[in-house]
């Protein structure tokens, strides 16, 4: 039984996108977002559009692959077109096609419900492309490093960092360990998708505990191994792995430069 | 190093313990389970402080609280388990990790990093960006070695380095622990298992807290009666097979219906896999009751994955597996995953037994004699008293009972195939010799057995056959 991650959706490639500092691009990411919400009109947010899917292309992603990221979203998006379009009020007469009673269609909700549906669209694929491009160390790295300002106000910036890293190195494990007991609980005789949901629920117990248990045990060990090596939480020396290069630099002034114009202007 | 002792639980877990480890010096520390061994590793390191005596590193005593890191970053320690010992998600990281807390200057750091990694064999930018998690086990506990040179120790103290790893893993483990030497370290490796302790410089036997040998490895390793009298050896029992059940068990499986597993022509791949290359490819085996196969070859060659199949928990992609004409469903074939007692849950060990047989639907009646029996019959088979350790919890037993436990859980099952994945990992010579003999007794009972296994000198007097993977 394969159990899915919430990540991993990284897709190792060497394009440009992938070389951008993960700080650039969570900074354009912040940008491109407030270019979507900043533009008005049906010009600024296709201009946007078509700067995301020379984005994708470059960065080497398969349409349906990229697309794949809105299917969680489907229903909101139905939802946001379905609320705009259709109307029960009895305002504006003239705009409304009638269907049923005071029930209506009415065309500029169709086209407003199109727009709004599309800017979410954006928001998640842009999103997308960050973590696509953008392994999950990088991106914890980058956000340490943003974060590092708020030390000033003594926010524990190094023990965040470290929880994140430790969460990183054990979901993976701890995947894997669920599903080596939801095999050997199968061998004797364990069912996991058999009758109503309490039984459901109360199959997955011989799985919980055991692994609850190792996960403790595991806790108990690791901060064992990091006493051991003199972790104490401070007094860390800080490593920075990677440097902001000039390429790094002309992303972000010519990439906000151009997100904030298309924003403002169209 | 080490005179001191340590009050726990009311007894003495060591008593005067003193040795002392010189730089560039290899001693190897011998004890059954449950002798001390771990407790005196966290020792040695100050992660735990001794009641009366001290821990002394070049100068640096354990009661000097305000040097404990000091003595600490003296003292390295390496466990058993490597993946509860690695911090970080890239290799680099993980091997920056110590010299980072010890608030080194980067580029010191760097060149720590660098050196530790060359001096264990596993240098290289590439490798530096690997995730633990897609490391082998041996390369996972060469990373933790690396770690703890990289913080420039005078001394390792390694807790049974190798008790996870394979045989090939195993050599390049101890090449590292060689190789750390050779640079001045002063090594403390514990273990239980004789075979190492030929490398030492000199052996230490601990056995119930207390130091019984302190000198060269030839004055204990030859020693069987000494061995045995501290739990490093155990002879199997070897029992002549009664013969009523021989010829008991040989007129129920000579008839056609003998029951037979096989699996023909069987391939499997994982999916989602990067590399399309299956785990197993075109296995043909065939195992009859009262037979045992001996399943060898490295991590990773696809032992456990035969298994899971044999057992009928995974459907093979090529191929079938069958069990008496038609394929096996799961729990009608016994498998002992590798360390079982990590899945031992329930409130008392009777539930947990009862576990399988009552998924399965075995009628058995409740509060009647069968239930009782067959609790009886599995706790009996594995060594463990009924009476004492029927309404125990599963979370309270030793290592070595829980392991028993475990087995006794897939015993209650009553298969006639049992399949066991590497079954004696992490257990002392008794352990060993227990699972040795339960084997012996499941063969006359007409069981059918596979057993995967780094260390199949030890079933090779059972074995019916063996086969390589």
């Amino acid at each position: 039984m394969a159990i899915p991650l919430p990540f991993g959706n990284y897709l190792a490639r060497d394009t440009p996108i992938h070389r951008i500092d993960a700080r650039i691009k969570l900074l354009l990411l912040a940008v491109y977002v407030f270019a979507i919400f900043a533009c008005s009109t049906w010009a600024g947010l296709l201009a946007l559009l078509l700067v995301l899917i020379v984005l994708f292309a470059v960065a080497h992603i398969p349409p349906r692959r990229a697309l794949r990221g809105l299917k969680p979203i489907l229903f909101i998006l139905l939802f946001t077109f379905i609320a705009n379009a259709f109307t029960f009020s009895t305002i504006n007469l003239s705009e409304t096609i009638p269907l049923l009673g005071s029930f209506g269609i009415r065309p500029s909700g169709v086209v407003k419900g199109l727009y709004f549906a599309l800017r979410i669209s954006m928001l998640v694929l842009v999103t997308a492309l960050l973590t696509y491009t953008t392994s999950v160390v990088s991106l914890t790295d980058a956000t340490t490093k943003l974060l590092s300002p708020l030390r000033a106000l003594r926010v524990p910036v190094e023990d965040i960092a470290m929880v994140f890293t430790i969460a990183l190195r054990f979901i993976p494990l701890t995947v894997s360990e669920a599903e080596k007991l939801v095999v050997a609980q199968s061998a004797r005789g364990a069912r996991f998708n058999q009758g109503g949901p309490l039984a459901r629920i109360k199959a997955w117990i011989p799985v919980m505990i055991p692994l609850f248990v190792n996960l403790f045990r595991r806790a108990d060990h690791l901060a064992q191994a990091m006493e051991s090596r003199c972790y104490v939480g401070k007094g860390r020396t800080l490593l920075a792995h990677t440097h902001l290069v000039a390429r790094d630099a002309a992303w972000a002034i010519g990439g906000s430069v151009l997100l904030v114009a298309v924003g403002l202007l169209l | 190093m080490l005179p001191g002792s340590l009050f726990l639980d009311h007894r003495q877990t060591l008593q005067q313990v003193s040795f002392c480890v010189h730089p560039g010096e290899w001693v190897v520390l011998l004890g059954a389970n449950g002798s001390g061994k771990s407790t005196l590793a966290r020792l040695a390191n100050g992660l735990l402080l001794p009641n009366e005596g001290e821990v002394v590193a070049d100068g640096i005593s354990s009661w000097q609280h305000d040097r404990l890191l000091e003595l600490r970053k003296r003292v390295g320690l390496v466990s058993h388990d490597a993946d509860n010992q690695i911090v970080s998600t890239t290799v680099f990281d993980e091997v920056a990790f110590g010299p980072q807390n010890l608030g080194w200057e980067p580029e010191r750091i760097y060149a720590a990093v660098r050196g530790a990694l060359a001096q264990v064999g596993l240098a290289g930018d590439e490798f530096e960006k690997r995730d633990p998690n897609s490391l082998s086990g041996g390369e996972k506990q060469r990373v933790v070695i690396a770690a703890l040179m990289a913080m420039e120790p005078g001394y390792l103290v390694l807790d049974e380095p190798t008790a996870m790893l394979d045989p090939v893993a195993r050599s390049q483990v101890l090449r590292s622990i060689a190789l750390a030497k050779q640079a001045g370290h002063g090594i403390l490796q514990i273990t239980h298992l004789l075979k190492e302790a030929s490398f030492a410089d000199r052996v230490l036997v601990l056995h119930n807290g207390k130091l019984v040998y302190d000198g060269a490895p030839e004055g204990i390793l030859g020693n069987q009666a000494a061995l045995t009298a501290y739990g490093l050896a155990a002879r199997p029992h070897k029992k002549v097979p009664l013969a009523a059940a021989a010829l008991d068990s040989a007129a129920a499986f000579d008839s056609a219906a003998a029951p037979r597993l096989s699996l023909n022509k069987v391939s499997f791949a994982y999916p989602d896999t990067v590399s399309c290359k299956p785990a197993l490819e075109n296995i043909d085996l065939t195992l009859a009751g009262g037979e045992c196969l001996l399943l060898v070859g490295p991590s990773g060659s696809g032992k456990s994955t035969l298994l899971t199949l044999a057992a009928g928990l995974m459907q093979p992609t090529e191929g079938e597996v069958l069990l008496k004409g038609s394929p096996p469903k799961p729990g009608q074939v016994g498998l002992v995953f590798q360390q079982p007692e990590t899945q031992l849950f329930a409130q008392t060990l009777c539930e947990d037994i009862l576990f399988g047989p009552k998924n399965l639907g075995f009628a058995l009646s409740e509060h009647g004699n069968t239930e009782k029996a067959l609790i009886d019959k599995v706790l009996n088979a594995v060594g463990l008293e009924p009476g004492r350790f029927k309404h125990r919890s599963p979370f309270s037993l030793s290592g070595g009972e829980a392991r028993r436990a475990a087995i006794a859980t897939i015993l209650a099952l009553q298969t006639d195939f049992l399949l066991l994945d590497e079954p004696t990992a992490g257990l002392d010579a008794r352990g060993r010799a227990f699972v040795y003999e339960l084997v012996q007794d499941l063969i006359a009972a007409g069981k059918g057995i596979i057993i995967a296994t780094h260390n199949p000198e030890l079933f090779a007097s059972l074995a019916t056959s063996k086969r390589e993977l």
